[in-house]
């Protein structure tokens, strides 16, 4: 049988064979020393045609509920949106899909290009002038914010708030564990959620190399503090990192306004689907200024001009900080990155533009405004724990009740509906607390659902 | 002046075999890369400095980073430059974080890259070579 | 020859912004007011302004100005750029693996569970390992983790002196950059005069301070390690792992595994050798695998299957992992693309695939080696397994045109340029990795090419020098983008001023 991806036939190969003078092609694989050389063949399921493996793959992720065939309410670091038909479209044009890193810009203008407009409007939305061109997600992106802010100050310790999604920190503790930064996590104000400034205080001194909040916090709330934060961190010598669901910024001031040097950030919701957590888009973006840029990890793309200065172009710049150059001593081993998912992330911003980006924000925010008031209003739950403002996410409690959150999901997905994500496990001191999530794929009677069906699980009445 | 091929070498200036230069002003020691250095780097787009009072070793065949005076860049290219004296840096080019093709334009003048305040002078003179021995040691290259 | 890609002079999307227009809808106004203080509102966002159908002509023109593997050969050393079939794109995008999202309920992501399940088992049988953790995005992604989990296992050993990780002198810059990031020393081995290793530096490099070797085999010379079992022996003898970089998987599948010839911990490029594309620079997955004794250092969570209850789950309960690496579970979408490619190659078409594909890169040495301007830096008579890495000295010595204008000249003849001026050790290199995607009479045409820009920078040097003209824009002044870096529109509305 022949393979539709591989255009030289047997005869054909036998043909090159003569002609290369080889008598057979184990020929070409005689260098394998015999002892390692596979004398039996892989154990892999036999090739399918395309028809077959179509319906076989379909019948595997038939098993799955897509979120779009019931209600679902779950955010926590990756956010269900709609994403407009144009976007997959344009990204599915092969010339950007099959094409490799832009290392020959004079015939990759187009990525190069994309690539400029999306480091420009992540610059914007976030009040930075630079931006780099991707990094595998926010949680990596997080890990190399501290990497470079340990290498610019030469400092090792790295200042969290304790209110972080506990895989981040997972990741972060793993990326901060090669130079041996040492990660400080620091408590929050119990009624506000906000980050305990008197701790920070007395955290910073000379040792510290950054420090990260997250606006929207994990949970939802906004951190008020972001100046004070900014100033306390900046009198010590550290940079002030903040990482950012780039959607809240249609409403929200960029962090660039109040004092961010580093935005780090998850990017999938602009543009591109929540696809079970990965492919993701992580943001990272710093101020202009040689001291930080040279200690950039990722890709950057430049504006330039052909060498006779008639044509702007676009190329990639300040390559040697990157892996295939400095080595050992690059600012991270990252190459591959997530460029297309930052090409939808520039399709997407260019389409909803300013107004759209605020009218967006505005809708997510103001469901879980509406969400909150009605959850309130059933007896045994509180929304939110926090007396802040929140954006689109939201923590939703039923520690007044005798029931748990995992009883609760259970009994809303019986009810085509799934709850909020159970924080029991990350913050136990939060009792049986949920994080919820709405965004512009929820209307008014889908947040209705939601209620009643938690007011029924509850005893109260439908 | 010395041509080695396309090449200047100035008289009156100290050559190490790593292609740093150094004119003695008094107790101190100016350094920068020869002619030869930065035609074979190309255009040179950054200039790393060393730190002002940072402590530098002379470079010998095994290089460690204490011999390290900085570095120097073109686009897909980045070359330590080592120190030919022991000492400490007393002053560095400024001008060079703007103008790095000063280092192209101007190896031996305004390209310089920093003043040491040299510790050993006499004795490590002796490892350094003289314009026409260096010109020797290009045409061997 | 008569390649022209497209050429717009199409401005940047800002330019392109009209005040008022807009390119989507939103369901609906919203009723509630949020309750925010003012100061933490934003006042201005300067973000382009345009219809959808502007949004659609711009990047469509943008992405005519594009290469792409559809668009042509693309023989890219070490990238493996090979056909990426459309209809991994048609399943990955279903609604069922693109609309689910990772903090579901187990019983509605069984599909997703299951897959990754099927996936990680092919992938052990093809590199010969126990367990695969899918969590990594990328190759550096993957090599960074073994790293991690390197350090683990020797912190278990309580073995706290191994800080060095050894790189061959040909390797990958990402394998001592992902060391260093992990902490390590790296220190570099030479290779010998037939490009591979040497074996008597590495025993004169291997200590009790030995973390790791990290090596590529077949290595970026395209030639296979054959001394692989006594370097195996060396690095085990010294007390340190063996890890694989896989980014030459495709020359060896079927014919022998990584697991094999020794190594302790391996990693894929799912967008490399299983066919998923590269979308300009990413999403890729770099999957790793690892022998049974460092199993359990592999990150969480692992799938696994319930025989009783009939379900896959995810194991967090692995008290000694290395902990997250990235968000969720892997890049998903890329695994789809992976798994749907192992379906339609079969474990036969795997090994079709590497013979195609090693054919091929024999195929172009031969001719090549006929063509004056170029030649080998070693043993002819070796075979090479997937790519073969040319030297352009010959042909700078001539005419004093290299390897960089070799490449740049090839886009005028409607093909990428190979890899150059890497691996380092050869000068003028042109490394050229043709896949099995390619038909015979392409890789004429690619020889055929490259000695009409030979003879070219004989007879009119000018013409190879000025390359590219049938690209979208002619060479750039890469000096002054990197001199005064302009990265943003904010930043060159600056400079245009200024």
């Amino acid at each position: 049988m022949g393979y539709p991806y591989i255009p030289n036939t047997r005869e054909i190969r036998e043909q090159m064979l003569r002609e290369i003078g080889a008598a057979n092609i184990n020929e070409l694989f005689a260098d394998i020393p015999s002892q390692i050389r596979l004398k039996r063949k892989l154990k892999l399921p036999p090739a399918m045609s395309e028809l077959e493996v179509k319906r076989h793959v379909q019948a595997i992720l038939a098993k799955n509920t897509p979120f779009t065939q019931m209600l679902s309410f779950l955010g926590g670091g990756v956010w269900p949106h709609h994403v407009p038909a144009h976007i997959r479209s344009l990204v599915q044009r092969s010339e950007f899909l099959t094409s490799y890193t832009p290392y020959q810009p004079e015939t990759s203008q187009g990525m190069l290009q994309a690539l400029f407009e999306y480091q420009s409007m992540i610059a914007e939305l976030v009040g930075l002038d630079v931006a780099n061109s991707s990094m595998y997600d926010w949680a990596t992106s997080l890990g190399e914010a501290a990497l470079m802010c340990a290498r610019v100050t030469r400092r090792q310790k790295f200042i969290v708030p304790k209110l972080i999604a506990k895989d981040r920190l997972s990741v972060l503790r793993n990326y901060a564990s090669g130079p041996g930064l040492e990660v400080v996590e620091v408590g929050y104000n119990h009624r506000t959620g906000q980050l305990d400034l008197k701790q920070l205080r007395a955290e910073l001194g000379g040792d510290v190399a950054g420090v990260y909040i997250e606006n929207p916090s994990y949970l939802g709330f906004l951190e008020t503090q972001g100046d004070e934060i900014a100033a306390a961190a900046h009198k010590t010598g550290a940079l002030f990192v903040v990482g950012v669901n780039p959607i809240s910024l249609g409403l929200f001031k960029g962090p660039g306004e109040y004092g961010a040097d580093i935005v780090v950030g998850e990017g999938q919701p602009l543009g591109n689907p929540v696809s079970f957590g990965g492919p993701s888009l992580g943001i990272f973006a710093c101020r202009d200024e040689s001291k930080l840029l040279r200690q950039l990890p990722g890709r950057l793309i430049g504006a330039t001009t052909t060498l006779d200065g008639k044509a702007r172009g676009y190329c990639m710049v300040l390559q040697t900080r990157e892996q295939h150059i400095r080595r050992e001593r690059a600012t991270s081993s990252i190459c591959t990155n997530e460029a297309l998912c930052a090409v939808s992330a520039a399709i997407y911003l260019a389409s909803l533009g300013p107004r759209g980006l605020h009218d967006l924000a505005e809708l997510c925010a103001s469901n879980a405004s509406y969400a909150m008031k009605k959850l309130n209003m059933i007896k045994g739950l509180r929304a939110p724990i926090f007396d802040a403002p929140h954006f689109n996410e939201f923590t939703l409690t039923c520690d007044d009740t005798h029931v748990s959150i995992q009883k609760l999901n259970a009994g809303l997905l019986k009810r085509g509906i799934q709850g909020g994500k159970s924080l029991r496990a990350e913050f136990p001191e939060l009792g049986e607390t949920a994080l919820l999530c709405t965004t512009e794929l929820h209307s008014r009677e889908d947040i209705d659902r939601l209620a009643s069906a938690l007011n029924e699980l509850l005893g109260g009445k439908g | 002046m010395v041509k080695a091929g396309n090449y200047d070498a100035p008289d009156g200036l100290y050559y190490s075999r790593e292609h740093e230069w150094v004119k003695l002003e008094g107790k101190l020691a100016r350094v920068g890369i020869t002619d030869y250095a930065q035609n074979k780097l190309g255009d040179v787009v950054y200039v790393e400095l060393p730190e002002v009072g940072k402590q530098v070793k002379q470079v010998t065949e095994q290089k460690t980073k204490e011999m390290e005076l900085g570095a120097v860049e073109s686009i897909k290219a980045v070359s330590a430059v080592y120190s030919p004296l022991s000492g400490a840096i007393k002053e560095t080019n400024a001008a060079l974080q703007e103008r790095p093709e000063l280092i192209n334009t101007s190896p031996y003048n305004e390209g310089w890259i920093c003043v040491l305040d040299a510790s050993a002078l006499e004795t490590e003179l002796k490892q350094l070579i003289d314009a026409k021995a260096y010109a020797e040691y290009l045409k061997k290259l | 020859m008569s390649y022209q890609q497209a050429r717009w002079v199409e401005p940047l999307i800002f330019e392109l912004s009209k005040p008022g227009r807009v390119g989507w809808t939103l369901p609906e106004k919203p009723r509630e007011r949020i309750n925010v203080p003012k100061e933490l509102l934003r006042e201005k966002l300067e973000l382009p302004e345009l219809s959808e159908p502007e949004v659609v002509r711009h990047y469509t023109r943008l992405s005519q100005m594009n290469y792409g593997v559809d668009s042509g050969f693309y023989p890219l050393g070490s990238c493996t750029m090979k056909y990426n079939p459309k209809v991994c794109e048609e399943l990955a995008a279903l609604e069922a693996a693109n609309y689910i999202h990772p903090h579901q309920a187990e019983e509605t992501v069984q599909g997703a569970l299951e897959l990754m399940y099927m996936l990680e088992r092919c992938l052990t049988e093809i590199a010969g390992v126990a367990r695969v953790s899918l969590q990594t995005s990328a190759g550096a992604h993957g090599e960074f983790v073994a790293m991690l989990i390197t350090r683990a296992y020797h912190k278990s050993k309580r073995d706290d002196k191994r800080n060095q990780v050894i790189v061959p002198d040909s390797a990958h810059g990402t394998n001592p950059a992902s060391a260093a990031m992990a902490g390590y020393d790296v220190v570099t081995v030479p290779s010998n005069a037939r490009g591979r290793v040497d074996l008597d530096a590495l025993k004169a490099t291997v200590s009790e301070r030995t973390a790791a070797l990290m090596l590529t085999n077949p290595n970026t010379l395209g030639l296979f390690e054959d001394q692989i079992i006594e370097i195996a022996k060396v690095v085990h003898d010294a007390g340190g792992l063996l890890f694989y970089d896989g980014a030459n998987l495709n020359g060896i599948l079927g014919r022998t595994r990584p697991g094999d010839m020794g190594f302790d911990i391996v990693h894929f490029n799912l967008h490399k050798t299983f066919a998923t594309p590269h979308g300009g620079g990413g999403p890729g997955a770099g999957p790793i695998g690892v022998q049974k004794e460092l199993e359990k250092f592999l990150p969480v969570p692992l799938v696994e299957y319930d025989k009783k209850k009939g379900r896959y789950y995810f194991d967090y309960d692995r008290p000694h992992s290395i902990g997250k690496i990235k968000g969720f579970y892997g890049n998903f979408g890329v695994l789809v693309k992976a798994y749907v490619y192992l379906l339609l190659m079969g474990g036969e078409g795997l090994s079709e695939v590497t013979e195609a594909a090693v054919l091929n890169a024999n195929y172009i040495m031969r001719k090549l080696l006929g063509v004056d301007g170029y030649e080998l830096k070693f043993n002819p008579s070796d075979p090479c397994k997937h790519e073969v890495v040319f030297s352009a000295e010959p042909l700078k010595r001539m005419t004093g045109i290299g390897a960089h204008f070799v490449a740049k000249r090839l886009l005028d003849f409607g093909m990428h340029a190979p890899t150059y001026y890497f691996p380092p050790i050869v000068p003028e290199a042109l490394m050229i990795e043709p896949t099995e995607s390619e038909s015979k009479e392409e890789l004429d045409r690619f020889v055929e090419a490259l000695r009409t820009i030979a003879e070219e920078a004989k007879s009119d040097p000018d013409k190879v020098c000025s390359a590219p003209t049938a690209t979208a824009i002619g060479r750039l002044d890469e000096v002054k983008a990197s001199r005064q870096p302009i990265l943003s529109w904010r930043a060159y509305r600056k400079s245009a001023k200024g």
